[in-house]
């Protein structure tokens, strides 16, 4: 009431006093939407919570073995708690398409490729924190089947602190792989379908054929690259686990040995693949 | 008839509907009014079953609803518009509906007809617009052929067209005897086609009468308006003879406590010159804000007490 | 306009629709969801990428088999299962929570209000939905794999002991999962929520705790979903496992068994919600 009777001035032009949607806003913007939900918590308590309890699982299953290290099973509940980071990542960049926020959000930034960038700055930072928080989980899980034989950690020893670092870009690439697959093909179900076929499925159907398996006389094969194996190698799933497997492992039966640095780059390369393949969906078809 | 007795559900410690009774009759349009979250859609969905109620009743043809064994040809409901799989054509969704009580697609035809969906009828719901969606809703609720309709919003979205062809549809439908329960934010609409109102406000029952009686309450009701040159002469002669005197712009006067015979010769007795003179008759608008204000009222006076 | 009526326009009235014998049966409420069911275009091609998928990888897998890698011609055939049960748990995922996540419940429980025959509904046309899709998988995986099986890979031989149990296990199993999906769509009600706990619970769990033997941990896979895969091994395959394991020798029915019991539970707990809950 009081405003209709004031004076009316003319209103200065919107750009005069606040300026537009300038990037640095777009991703405060993105990071408040992605915190103001309940999933990306919870999915992040899981995923760390489970990361932990397996891996504290395994090494007291192999603390009786005589020749334990403990390090050598930090990254044993990464198999159960990648699916968390894929699924936050599809939830976010499906989440706007499936739930209409994404009219709100492509009228405030018409350009869409910054809203893209942001949401894909903002969930590498959560995934970062999920990522330190998973590998800090599964250390301290390590502690108590450690103790038990009076065995140090030994995190510093070998290639330990390499694992340990792209344990961490291991949870962010999953998180990214969702979040394209979610920006692509912008409905839960099918970007789900399509992460957990990529991740999860593919490298153990891969697995099935592509390991030589024994020979007849019982000895483990000399290695030797399939040719599933060497698809295997590629795909985002088999990348993955490739970047967490110690190097004394030797490689994966019937992949070839590149290595875990080979399966950070692979990893890289589908992220940078699929978010450019989304960013020019979402700059050359309609949103509605 | 749908019997709604001492109804109060409460999520957690919201309490959305507080000890609501009122019944909505056959032959009879019934609208059900109060501001956004005042507990409509709450006691609507109650109503058919969606929800369970905390405490009291919610009865239809005396029955609670998921007693009724054929509940589409008891009750037609439209709750939202968006009730629909958006990858199911129109037809279908009909159709699925049709086969839980074995009603033909004779009259999945018809309905369709009737709501003016035929052009649409094998597109899929998620590219219908939201008028659309409405007539898809609407055709829903006559499936049955009830005897009892439940409709929440119906004209949102509507043309004006539609806006005439749910009106007219309503008025039918209770002239045919049957119930009809409808909420609406559309003042004007719903006093052009209900006989009743229900109206609430914080999930409590603030008037239930006709419309008639809710108009007549509001405050601008039986006043009569005089406009005239010499608004000053006739306001003390006004005065003087006990009536309220209620000055506006442009030389006109609200008068309270007299009727049009009294202003008119209090005018002339004072010389002034009558340009308008007539009763005023509320609306159901102004009856409704004010009705809804003092609820909203009641409580900032009280916060108010407590400041002073 | 105001006419004041109480009742006094009611007059007796039949209902134009209502058919012989009015009222919601169980019969007509399964029509009505099959009408559901067949009415939305992404679950043909659900049920169609299932069978591709299922085809597509035996046909790949029987190409990299050799004969002394031990294994039958059954597995050669029903070895795209493990690709093709992701489909099946969509189906019964998306059918569990479509309802809710579009809002369809609301139309769907005012027509049914007592509910519980939807969701019985639901379970047999997701049931004969999968059985169907299951029985044209197994057929063109049978069809994919002639070539490889006429190669290097095994033929199918139905003398060989379990052969026929495993190839009808494809499709038990997968009419299982498909209501293992059901029952976590109806319960959880969102279908990120329903994909992923079904993954967990069929696939991920299993596999992540097979590379820890043990007693706790094959105690632990013996009484998970996943073991009602034992039903699609042949007998000698079986064995092998059992002879594996440290925990409790389920042989392949003993898997189907704990598989019928976890689709048994989580429907149960999927209609208790149902009854007891609010439908938003």
């Amino acid at each position: 009431m009081s405003a209709s009777t004031m004076p009316r001035a003319a209103r200065p032009a919107a750009t005069a006093r606040s300026g537009g949607p300038g990037f640095a806003r777009v991703v405060a913007s993105e990071w408040t939407k992605l915190i103001s939900l309940r999933s990306p918590w919870w999915t992040a308590v899981v995923t760390v919570v489970v990361a932990g309890l397996i891996t504290y699982l395994s090494a007291s299953a192999s603390s009786v073995d005589p020749g334990f290290t403990p390090a050598s099973d930090l990254t044993t509940g990464l198999m159960l708690a990648q699916i968390g980071p894929l699924v936050l990542g599809v939830l976010v960049g499906a989440g706007e398409f499936r739930t209409g926020a994404f009219r709100t959000t492509f009228t405030l930034v018409p350009r869409r490729w910054p809203a893209l960038a942001a949401q894909v700055l903002v969930v590498t930072a959560f995934a970062l924190g999920i990522g330190v928080l998973t590998l800090a989980a599964s250390a301290l899980a390590l502690l108590p089947p450690a103790a038990s034989r009076d065995l140090p950690l030994g995190l510093t020893a070998g290639d330990t602190p390499g694992i340990m670092l792209r344990t961490v870009l291991f949870v962010v690439g999953l998180a990214l792989v969702g979040l394209a697959l979610g920006a692509l093909l912008r409905r839960t179900v099918p970007a789900l379908i399509t992460a957990l076929v990529l991740v999860i499925f593919l490298p153990v159907v891969l697995m099935m054929v592509g390991d030589p398996g024994v020979d007849a006389a019982g000895m483990a094969a000399p290695h030797q690259v399939t040719v599933p194996g060497a698809i295997g190698a590629f795909t985002p799933g088999t990348a993955a686990q490739l970047m967490t497997t110690s190097t004394s492992h030797g490689p994966m039966p019937g992949t070839p040995d590149i290595g875990p640095v080979g399966g950070t780059l692979v990893l890289g390369a589908w992220v940078v693949l699929l978010l450019v393949v989304a960013a020019v969906r979402l700059r050359v078809r309609d949103v509605r | 008839m749908i019997e709604v007795e001492a109804l109060t559900k409460r999520y957690g410690s919201t309490t959305a509907v507080d000890g609501l009774t009122f019944t909505a009759r056959p032959g009879t349009v019934t609208g059900f009014l109060g501001p956004n979250g005042a507990g409509k859609s709450t006691t609507m969905r109650v109503v058919v079953g969606l929800e369970r109620a905390t405490s009291g009743t919610a009865r239809v043809d005396g029955r609670r609803y998921a007693d009724l064994p054929a509940p589409l040809h008891a009750v037609g409901v439209m709750l939202d518009a968006r009730s629909v799989h958006p990858g199911r054509t129109a037809y279908k969704h009909l159709l699925a509906m049709a086969q839980t009580h074995g009603i033909g697609r004779a009259r999945v035809q018809e309905v369709i007809a009737q709501t003016g969906l035929e052009p649409a009828a094998h597109r899929r719901a998620g590219t219908f617009s939201l008028g659309m969606g409405q007539r898809l809703g609407i055709a829903g609720a006559l499936l049955g052929d009830p005897a009892t309709l439940v409709l929440d919003e119906p004209v949102n979205g509507l043309d004006p067209d539609g806006v005439l062809w749910v009106r007219r549809l309503v008025r039918e439908l209770a002239a045919e005897g049957r119930t009809v329960l409808l909420s609406s934010h559309l003042m004007h609409e719903l006093a052009l086609c209900a006989d009743r109102v229900v109206i609430i406000g914080r999930g409590r029952l603030l008037a239930d009468a006709t419309v008639q009686d809710v108009v007549d309450r509001s405050e601008r009701a039986g006043t009569v308006r005089v406009r005239t040159t010499d608004p000053e002469p006739l306001t003390r002669e006004l005065l003087a003879t006990g009536a309220q005197v209620t000055p506006q712009d442009g030389g006109v006067l609200q008068v309270r406590g007299a009727t049009v015979d009294e202003v008119g010769t209090a005018a002339r007795r004072c010389g002034a010159t009558v340009l308008e003179l007539g009763t005023e008759s509320g609306s159901l608008e102004e009856a409704y804000l004010q009705l809804t204000g003092d609820a909203v009222e009641y409580r900032t006076a009280d916060t108010r007490e407590g400041a002073r | 306009m105001t006419t004041l009526t109480s009742g006094s326009r009611a007059a007796a009235r039949t209902p134009r629709g209502a058919p012989a014998r009015p009222g919601v049966r169980f019969a007509r409420v399964l029509v009505a969801e099959w009408t559901k069911l067949t009415s939305v275009p992404s679950n043909p091609w659900l049920a169609l990428g299932t069978v591709v998928a299922a085809a597509g990888t035996a046909y790949g897998l029987g190409l990299f088999v050799r004969p002394d890698d031990g294994r039958s011609g059954s597995w050669v055939v029903v070895s795209g299962f493990v690709l093709a049960q992701l489909g099946f748990l969509v189906l019964g995922a998306v059918v569990g929570t479509s309802e809710h996540t579009t809002g369809t419940a609301r139309t769907t429980f005012t027509a049914v209000p007592r509910r519980l025959p939807v969701l019985g509904a639901q379970a047999v046309v997701t049931a004969v939905a999968a059985g169907v899709t299951a029985a044209v998988a197994l057929g063109a995986s049978y069809l994919a794999t002639t070539g490889p099986r006429a190669g290097d890979a095994p033929a199918l031989d139905l003398a060989v002991p379990g052969t026929t149990r495993a190839l009808v296990g494809f499709v038990v199993v997968a009419v299982a999962v498909s209501l293992l999906g059901l029952g976590l769509g109806a319960l959880l009600r969102r279908p990120a929520d329903a994909l992923v706990t079904g993954v967990l619970l069929v696939f991920l769990l299993d596999l992540t705790l097979s590379g820890n033997p043990g007693p706790v941990t094959d105690t632990v896979r013996a009484l998970l979903p996943s073991a009602g895969t034992r039903l699609l091994e042949d007998d000698a395959a079986v064995a092998v496992l059992d002879a594996a394991t440290r925990g409790p020798e389920l042989g392949a029915w003993g898997g189907a068994a704990v598989l019928g019991a976890w689709v048994v539970v989580v429907l149960g707990a999927a209609a208790y919600r149902l009854v007891r809950h609010d439908v938003r």
